[in-house]
Parts: structure tokens; sequence; C-alpha cells
């Protein structure tokens, strides 16, 4: 492949994110299109790298045309925003009943999360998964956190063990996620600096890790849980029906850093370095996916 | 020269439709035939020809499928659905209803 036209392809790759197979198939489309235009040039009289150049130009920029094809495959329909924002909308639920404190309803709702996220995990990772897999890799990180203080004895080898390995299956999650688009890697870790915020809200951060706090103390809280869970699940649902990818963007940053910021101004949060760690990490956890810069995406969708 | 533009924007999706519903075609060669049947009246902009295409097979309206040439080169041919024949159908009766009745206002003496 000439220079000029996989430099152009390239580009157009780097700009698009969508499933990857779709990906790869419209760039090919476009090699396709560029071949049998500059072929035609060629037949009319101008050199290779003219008639090349001509036909790059005569298809326009690709981040335009990216930008179009994002737009068409971006927005969800209503279904999909309502099954989006489905977990949230449970949360709220469980609260709002106080369903919250019962076993019962909690394993119901841990069932579901459960056999949604393989269910969508097997249909190709759509969006309306992302908010599911991150209710789904929520427990999995708690745990991790949990047992580095809980063990004691021999024990310190379960968590030398489990640790990394729920470190790894989190990274690995959100960079199979992050491959289709980094959007949706922040959108599946969305609850996690909500749900933080809440629970290192119910004693100081040294009484979380080390486990000595309560759920139940959530109770006088419930009424701004419930509403944060709600906010979230709103911006979810509008994160899917929108087509332009700032937008989305900006819908899904306000709720879910001005969540835990709202904990923190009305003084839920104490001032002390566990809460600040904890809450500073799931923050940076949630925003990450952007920090991961173009090249080095493309250079992992090569690998 | 931009009213056209409008016009033809406006027109995309029924346009491809009717090339596609002739014969399946791959992406060059529907801007080749545009051209063509128009008489050089329809410059379509190259660019804005693929996000059309995969919006019209988003909404399973069209289906490309991938077909190698005896050269080795790959091209994606697309397909009219039973859907995107009912839409163009549909399509093609609000068109002849849109014209008759702008030639009427347009063209009184004619029609």
């Amino acid at each position: 492949m000439n220079d000029a036209i996989s430099h152009y392809l390239a580009r157009f790759k780097t700009s698009l994110y969508i499933n990857p197979s779709t990906k790869e198939s419209a760039a090919r489309e476009l090699y396709a299109h560029l071949q049998d235009k500059s072929r035609e040039l060629r037949e009319e009289g101008f050199d290779e790298e003219e008639a090349e150049k001509l036909a790059i130009e005569a298809l326009g920029p690709p981040e335009s045309i990216a930008k179009e094809i994002y737009e068409t495959h971006a927005q969800g329909n209503w279904q999909e925003s309502l099954f989006a924002a489905l977990p949230h909308l449970m949360i709220a639920l469980l609260f709002v009943s106080y369903y919250w404190q019962n076993i019962f309803c909690l394993s119901i709702a841990l069932i579901m999360v459960i056999g949604v996220t393989i269910y969508g995990w097997h249909q190709g990772k759509p969006p309306w998964l992302m908010p599911w897999l991150g209710y789904y890799l929520l427990p999995v990180i708690v745990s991790a956190i949990l047992l580095i203080y809980l063990s004691k004895g021999w024990e310190w080898l379960a968590a030398l063990i489990y640790t990394p390995l729920a470190l790894f299956v989190v990274i690995y999650i959100a960079g199979q996620v992050a491959r289709q688009d980094r959007l949706y890697a922040s959108l599946m870790l969305a609850p996690l600096p909500v749900v933080f915020s809440w629970l290192l809200s119910l004693g100081t951060g040294e009484e979380f890790v080390r486990g000595n706090i309560s759920i139940l103390h959530l109770e006088a809280k419930v009424p701004w849980v419930v509403i944060s869970f709600l906010v979230l699940a709103v911006a979810t649902a509008t994160l899917i029906r929108l087509k332009q990818r700032q937008h989305k963007i900006a819908i899904l940053l306000i709720p879910s850093i001005a969540i835990p910021l709202a904990v923190v101004l009305t003084g839920g949060l104490n001032p002390d370095f566990w809460s600040w760690f904890l809450l500073t990490l799931s923050l940076c956890a949630f925003v990450s996916p952007f920090w991961i810069h173009p090249a080095k995406r493309s250079l992992l969708h090569k690998g | 020269m931009d009213y056209v533009r409008e016009l033809l924007k406006g027109n995309t999706d029924s346009l491809l439709l009717s090339l596609i519903n002739y014969q399946p075609m791959y992406g060059y060669q529907l801007i080749k035939e545009l051209r063509k049947r128009s008489n050089g009246y329809f410059k379509f902009k190259e660019g804005t020809l693929y996000p059309a295409l995969h919006r019209l097979e988003k909404d399973k309206l069209i289906q490309g499928k991938w077909q190698s040439l005896p050269n080795g080169q790959q091209r994606r041919y697309y397909y009219i659905t039973p859907k995107g024949q009912q839409a163009l159908a549909k399509r093609q009766v609000t068109w002849q209803d849109f014209s008759t009745a702008v030639k009427a206002i347009i063209q009184p003496e004619i029609s």
C-alpha cells in the first residue's frame, strides 16, 4: 500500500470509535475506493503519485468521514438507552424500597447483573452492556481492596494471588472495551466513583479498608443515594441516545464527577488519607481510558 | 449551487436505494452511476457516500457483502433488502406527489 493511502487510512481508523470489525471493513472499503479512483486517474494519464493524491483529495478529510460514520453507529434506540440505564435504576429502586438490606433481593440483583453481563459480552459488547459490566466488576474491585487489609496469618497469600488477579481482570476487560471505544470503558467505570464516595462517607477511609464500616449507616442518606443513581441513569440513557461524541463525553463526565464532589462538599467524606486516596483512585480509573493516546490505541488494535 | 446541494442532500438515500434496487453496486460504482445517469448534474461529494451507506445498512434497507474479484481486489457490494424495497416504493410515491405539487405551483401553465 502506498504511503499516502496508508497514512490516510490510519488517520481514518484513529478517528473512528466503533466496533473494530466494522471499522476494519469501513477502512477496507475506502481503500477499494481509492484503488478504483487512482486506477482511473492513471488511465487518464496521471502518474501514480499524482493519481493517489487526487483520489485522496476527492474523498475528503478522513476525520469528517469517520465522524459521520461514528454518528450513524453511535446513536442507540430508546430500548437500548433504557436497558443501559436499568442497572442504575435497579440500584435506586433497591434503596428507595429499602430492599437493599434484604439478602434475597440483593442476590436477585446480582444474578441479573451476572446474567445480563455474560449475555451482552457474547453479543459483541454492545454499548448498553457497559453499566452492567461496571456493576459486575465492582464487587471484584471492592473485595480486592478489602482482602489486602483483612487477611491475617497465611491468608495474606490469598490476597497476594487474588488482588493482582482482580486488577488484571479489571484492566483486561477495560482494555477490551476501550478497543471498541474509550468512552465505553469510562461508561463502564462510571459507577465506581459514585459508589466509592457513598461507601467512604460511612466512616474514615481506614475504617473502610479494614472492613469496619456498616452499610446500614447509609439509611440516613437514602434519598441522596437514590437521587445520585437516578442522575447516573438519566445521564447513561441520554449518552446512548446522543449522536455527537463531545456531547456524550460531557454527559458522562458531569454527573460522575459532580456526585462525588457533592458528597465531599457536603461534608460526607472524612478528610483522611485513605478516603482521599481511594476516591482519587476511583476517579482516575474512571477517566483513565481517555488518557490512552489514539496512537497507542491503534497499536493496541494491531496487537 | 447550494440549493442543488441541499436538494441532493435531502434525497441521497432515495437516489442510492434506487440505484442499488436496479442492481447490486459497490461504493465507487454508485458515484459513477449517479454522475452518468444524471448526465453529470449530480456531483456527489465522494466522502459523504460511505456514511450514507452505513446509515442505510444500519436501518436494514440495504446489506453489504464483500466479494473478491478475479484480480484479487475486494469490493463491498450493496444489495437492497425487502425492507429497503418497501421504503423505496413509499419514497417514489411521495416524490411523485411532491414533484407534481411543486410543478403545479412553480410552472402552473405547464401543468
